[in-house]
């Protein structure tokens, strides 16, 4: 007790509660070892949500196999969908996938005007993508292919709409993720934000490809 | 993605990507005739040749330790499910019949009996003509609803 508290004590001699001399200490534990698994949290993290985002779209594909499978006369795709287009823009999200690799790797090399560079071209590789898919329900409604048509095009928005909808989130976390790199605030040594981002847009690359394949080719 | 240990070259896995979707596209014109064998099987084996092209090189989970491989090695078996759980509903799809143009009974076009083939909706939609896997030509016939 210092005396400066010593001081304060009254005549009676009972001290009042002084929480900078008598609070006690505090409780959390302290560990001399890394509590955690010996892995960034913010990436084990992510790829846990992508092994949750994984089942997801089994889910929409396992039901897409029972409806087709169940189904006497299914249309063929060339029919009934731009395939030629849907292809260019298939290779435009894979380009754009490959852009985001090359803004990792301009940051880690300490580049950062290549991550900026890299990281607008993958947005707008994105953002063409999303303009051109609803460029295409736009025809497609306009013709009366609406969903409520039949179990064809039910099918083929609840999964080309959810994808497309996970496109939208992930020019959105890019458009963050490009602020802050405009801002300076990723360096070689810090670039989680720029690696999580890039895991999520790969991710919607490849779930892309399982589904150009399936519902537009097979 | 932990770049610091991943070496490799991005523009040739890039190259190959464009590449495999440029053939998978010919495929699908080449073989659009034959069997599903042929052609859902070469496309099915271009699918999963590039999935998993991301998944090792872009995803960098080629590079990743033991505890990120561990935390998804449950996933597959449990795609593997419920790919099996549906097995018995596409094995026994009689009884579903979910008939592609089975909605447009809706419209009165098919005198309320529900549409069998596609082409009441062709004709209805700017004739695209034969589908490719349409059963017969009739425009009716009772489904299993």
């Amino acid at each position: 007790m210092s005396s400066s508290h010593a001081a304060a004590v009254p005549a009676d001699g009972i001290a009042t509660y002084d929480p900078a001399v008598d609070a006690p200490a505090p409780h959390a534990p302290v560990y001399d070892y890394d509590s955690g698994p010996p892995v960034d949290r913010g990436k084990f993290a992510m790829w846990l949500f992508l092994a949750t985002e994984v089942m997801f779209f089994t889910g929409l594909i396992g039901t897409y196999i029972v409806l087709r499978m169940g189904t006497p006369a299914w249309p063929n795709p060339e029919n009934r969908l731009a395939v030629d287009i849907t292809a260019a823009n298939t290779f435009l999200l894979i380009t754009s996938s490959w852009t985001m690799v090359r803004a990792l790797q301009a940051i880690q090399n300490g580049d950062k005007k290549g991550l900026v560079r890299w990281l607008f071209g993958t947005i707008v590789g994105g953002t063409i993508f999303v303009s051109v898919q609803v460029y295409e329900y736009a025809e497609l409604i306009r013709h009366g292919s609406t969903p409520d048509v039949d179990i064809f095009w039910s099918t083929f928005y609840a999964m080309t709409g959810f994808h497309g909808l996970h496109v939208v989130v992930g020019v959105i976390w890019l458009v963050c993720v490009w602020v802050s790199a405009l801002r300076g605030s990723c360096t070689a040594d810090s670039h989680l934000r720029i690696e999580l981002a890039g895991l999520y847009w790969h991710f919607v690359d490849l779930v892309w490809v399982l589904l150009f394949t399936i519902v537009y080719l097979m | 993605m932990s770049g610091e240990h991943a070496s490799f070259s991005s523009n040739k896995i890039f190259l190959t990507l464009f590449i495999l979707t440029a053939v998978e596209v010919g495929w699908s014109l080449v073989f659009s005739d034959w069997g599903p064998l042929v052609k859902w099987g070469g496309l099915l084996v271009f699918a999963v040749w590039k999935g998993v092209l991301i998944y090792s090189y872009f995803m960098h989970m080629k590079f990743e330790g033991w505890i990120i491989k561990g935390l998804l090695a449950p996933t597959p078996f449990l795609i593997a499910i419920v790919l099996c759980a549906v097995m018995p509903d596409v094995s026994y799809n009689e009884r579903l019949d979910w008939d592609v143009g089975a909605q447009l009974d809706k419209s009165g076009r098919a005198d309320g009996h529900v549409v069998r083939t596609l082409d009441l909706y062709d004709s209805a939609h700017g004739g695209h003509g034969d589908d490719g896997h349409a059963e017969d030509g009739h425009a009716e016939g009772g489904g299993g609803h």
